[in-house]
């Protein structure tokens, strides 16, 4: 309808404005040292299931041990797109400017991730994709395991960077003894 | 407020109960003091704003309303759903609550979210009868905030509102301040060219509409909870808080157009049905809309909560601070927008529109033909808007080149109806049955409103079947913004995403656009339906809804009987 077709157009416009914004991409998540490590399965001394559903979290407090490998079964029990995303609250401002250009590309669409832009050649080598080890990013149904050694005891977050997700609440709070 | 637990003592026993609480309400003769004047007006148990009443979803509620007032009132429960005949409209639900009665409304909360109350009886709403409703869902709340608070607006003006419609009925530009003078004519003359001006001059003449008519009834004291701009509401909250805040209008007459500078503010709920969470540095509420926002505040400063009126007439003033006694600075109003003839030209053809320059002493004649207006009227579908050349994207909610766009003013994101989605979709989307098209038209010389050219007094009821999903199209073929409300039933409003459109009570249409709105009928009764600006309800922007049939009953799809309300 008309709106669509509205969405269409500032989306095509803002296109172009946007390539230099890609190389931000990854450079948020490189930090991954400061709230810990992707680890292998095996370490892991715990799983913990996490459900995410349409904008919240269950649960929404974890607490682990410092150098613990917690093995995340996180499942999308909603109608949207959502992320499990491990980081300081820093680390998630940053993120959420990213996620903000997949949603303006299309590349998060409601309840759908277009993979194929999401692969697209942004120039300079620079994609969309969604790969970074702290997070994991799913559509209504999808689940998926994250393996992470918090080997830090930073202030450490939990958060979907889905614009407006995040703001409107959907983060949970990791507690490090 | 007095609440009283009927289930109580039998809690314990019996947790399955349903939730049961009894209230009472007052109408009152109260004083309202604005900080600028001091005013008689009516409210509840003693005062106005009267009080927060908060609900639990799944409650019945009893409500006993005793009218110490010396003539007849009513209160209308703004946005809830329930049975018509607890909908406190006199005339249409119940014949209103006289002098010394006490009235008693039953009905169930089915529904969670921020609401409202206000009379529906003459023009006590604009003097001061209106009230807060929160509920409480059954579940948990789909986002996350540590404390919340209720800023309900309005527009408090010295006169009385009785006064106002006589001063209006006088000379319908009584209260325009901004309209343009003779001194401004002959000024303007200079620069377009004496023809080209006389020539705009009769093009309005014709309209029966005055240039600046954004706000008709200006000279208010716009109030927070009661207080003026000088008492400053203040919120308070712990640095690291998230804070939500329901914002109310219930104004009789303002839009507001507000911002909380150093604050970016995530909507999460409009009209007391959630949305996906979308931020934003400013948003425009219609009168009689609601609109919750959350707000992350991380340091102990002050901050300003500034309502600019649409028209800048006049604005309301409250703070969020860490302890009482901070404020912030205070923004200056910037310059009203003035309606250009480009407002009507989008009713008209845009193949023969020159969007780039909006040369209007360029249009000829024929362009200008107003009896094609109706026919012509602006179809977004058809609209190309990449004609409009680089720049800001066009807002489908806003007639194109009209001067009513409104920008965040410090250059970011201002919310539009068309971010609005459904958090998650209250009706199954199905094709409507039927299209109902509303003409929302005026006279503004003789301040007379109508829909479809017909004031309520003259108008049959509109006829609807229980059962059927009906298309209301509205088009605005008025110079001024009207917020539409729909009593009883939702109304899902149109921005193109089909199952994730948004639910809503009040749907507001701006000059020369045309706006969809879906209703599923399933509300047996009679209902009201109009534009809430008090002024324009009273003066006919109003209409009765008749629904024939109900759940026991059966209706063919597309088999109607009785009259029709297209009235065209």
């Amino acid at each position: 309808m008309t709106v669509t077709k509205f969405m269409v157009t500032a989306a095509a416009m803002s296109l172009s404005a946007a390539a230099f914004g890609a190389g931000a991409h990854g450079h948020g998540h490189g930090n991954g040292a400061v709230t810990g490590e992707p680890a292998d399965a095996s370490e892991a001394t715990r799983t913990v299931a996490v459900a995410m559903y349409d904008n919240y979290y269950e649960p929404e407090i974890i607490e682990v041990q410092k150098g613990e490998v917690v093995r995340f079964v996180v499942e999308n029990h909603g109608q949207l797109v959502h992320e499990f995303n491990i980081g300081t609250p820093d680390m998630h401002e940053a993120h959420q400017a990213e996620m903000s250009m997949m949603v303006e590309h299309g590349v998060i669409q409601g309840g759908k991730i277009n993979h194929d832009m999401m692969a697209m050649d942004m120039g300079d080598g620079h994609s969309m994709k969604h790969d970074d080890p702290n997070s994991v990013l799913l559509e209504p149904g999808q689940s998926q395991e994250l393996i992470w050694r918090f080997s830090s005891d930073t202030n450490i977050e939990f958060a979907c960077n889905v614009p407006g997700h995040y703001q409107a609440g959907m983060y949970g709070d990791v507690t490090i003894k | 407020m007095n609440k009283r637990l009927i289930t109580g003592a039998f809690a314990l026993l019996m947790p399955v109960m349903a939730w049961a609480g009894e209230y009472d309400l007052t109408v009152d003769r109260v004083t309202i003091d604005t900080g600028d004047f001091k005013k008689q007006g009516i409210g509840y148990n003693g005062a106005s704003p009267g009080p927060v009443l908060k609900f639990k979803e799944g409650e019945d509620v009893v409500i006993n309303v005793t009218n110490n007032l010396d003539e007849m009132t009513s209160i209308h429960w703004h946005g809830l759903i329930l049975p018509f005949e607890q909908d406190g409209v006199p005339g249409i639900s119940f014949p209103g609550i006289a002098p010394g009665e006490t009235f008693t409304y039953r009905f169930p909360i089915v529904q969670a979210g921020t609401y409202w109350f206000h009379s529906h009886s003459g023009f006590q709403e604009p003097n001061g009868a209106y009230g807060a409703i929160v509920i409480e869902p059954e579940g948990r709340e789909p986002f996350r905030y540590d404390r919340d608070y209720v800023v309900q607006l309005t527009d408090k003006h010295p006169h009385s509102g009785d006064r106002i419609m006589r001063n209006l009925k006088m000379s319908a530009d009584y209260y325009n301040r901004q309209q343009q003078t003779v001194g401004d004519f002959f000024d303007e003359s200079g620069e377009k060219g004496f023809v080209a001006t006389l020539r705009d001059r009769m093009m309005w003449g014709d309209m029966r509409m005055m240039k600046a008519d954004i706000e008709d009834v200006q000279g208010f004291t716009g109030l927070i909870n009661g207080k003026g701009p000088e008492q400053n509401w203040t919120g308070l909250f712990k640095p690291g808080e998230r804070v939500r805040l329901r914002f109310i209008n219930s104004s009789a007459m303002t839009y507001f157009d507000i911002r909380i500078p150093g604050l970016k503010m995530t909507v999460v709920q409009a009209d007391g049905n959630n949305v996906r969470p979308v931020s934003v540095d400013e948003f425009r509420i219609g009168v009689a809309e609601t609109y919750d926002v959350i707000v992350h505040i991380r340091d102990e400063e002050a901050y300003t909560i500034f309502a600019e009126s649409m028209g800048r007439s006049g604005y309301a003033r409250g703070t969020l601070a860490p302890s009482e006694g901070m404020v912030a600075a205070v923004p200056e109003l910037r310059d009203a927008p003035m309606l250009t003839m480009a407002d009507m030209a989008g009713h008209m053809d845009h193949g023969d529109m020159d969007h780039g320059s909006m040369n209007h002493g360029a249009m000829n004649d024929d362009t200008m033909d107003h009896s094609a207006m109706n026919q012509e009227s602006m179809n977004q579908g058809d609209m190309d808007h990449s004609a409009h050349g680089g720049g800001m994207p066009e807002d489908p909610f806003y007639a194109s080149g009209s001067g009513l766009l409104p920008t965040a003013s410090n250059g970011g994101k201002f919310l539009s109806y068309a971010d609005l989605r459904a958090q998650s979709p209250l009706f199954e989307e199905r094709e409507p049955t039927r299209e109902i098209e509303m003409r929302l038209t005026g006279n503004m010389e003789r301040y007379e409103w109508s829909i479809n050219g017909i004031k309520y007094e003259d108008a049959d009821p509109i006829v609807l079947q229980y059962g059927e999903r009906v298309r209301f199209k509205f088009v605005n073929e008025t110079m001024m913004t009207h917020p539409m409300h729909l009593h009883g039933m939702w109304s899902i409003l149109d921005v193109g995403a089909g199952k994730w459109n948004p639910i809503k009570h009040v749907i507001s249409v701006a000059p020369a656009t045309t706006v969809y709105m879906e209703t599923e009928v399933d509300a047996p009764g009679e209902w009201a339906f109009h534009c809430h600006l008090s002024y324009h309800a009273a003066s006919g922007m109003f209409r009765k809804i008749v629904v024939e049939g109900g759940p026991d009953s059966s209706v063919a799809e597309g088999e109607q009987s009785g009259k029709q309300g297209g009235e065209s």
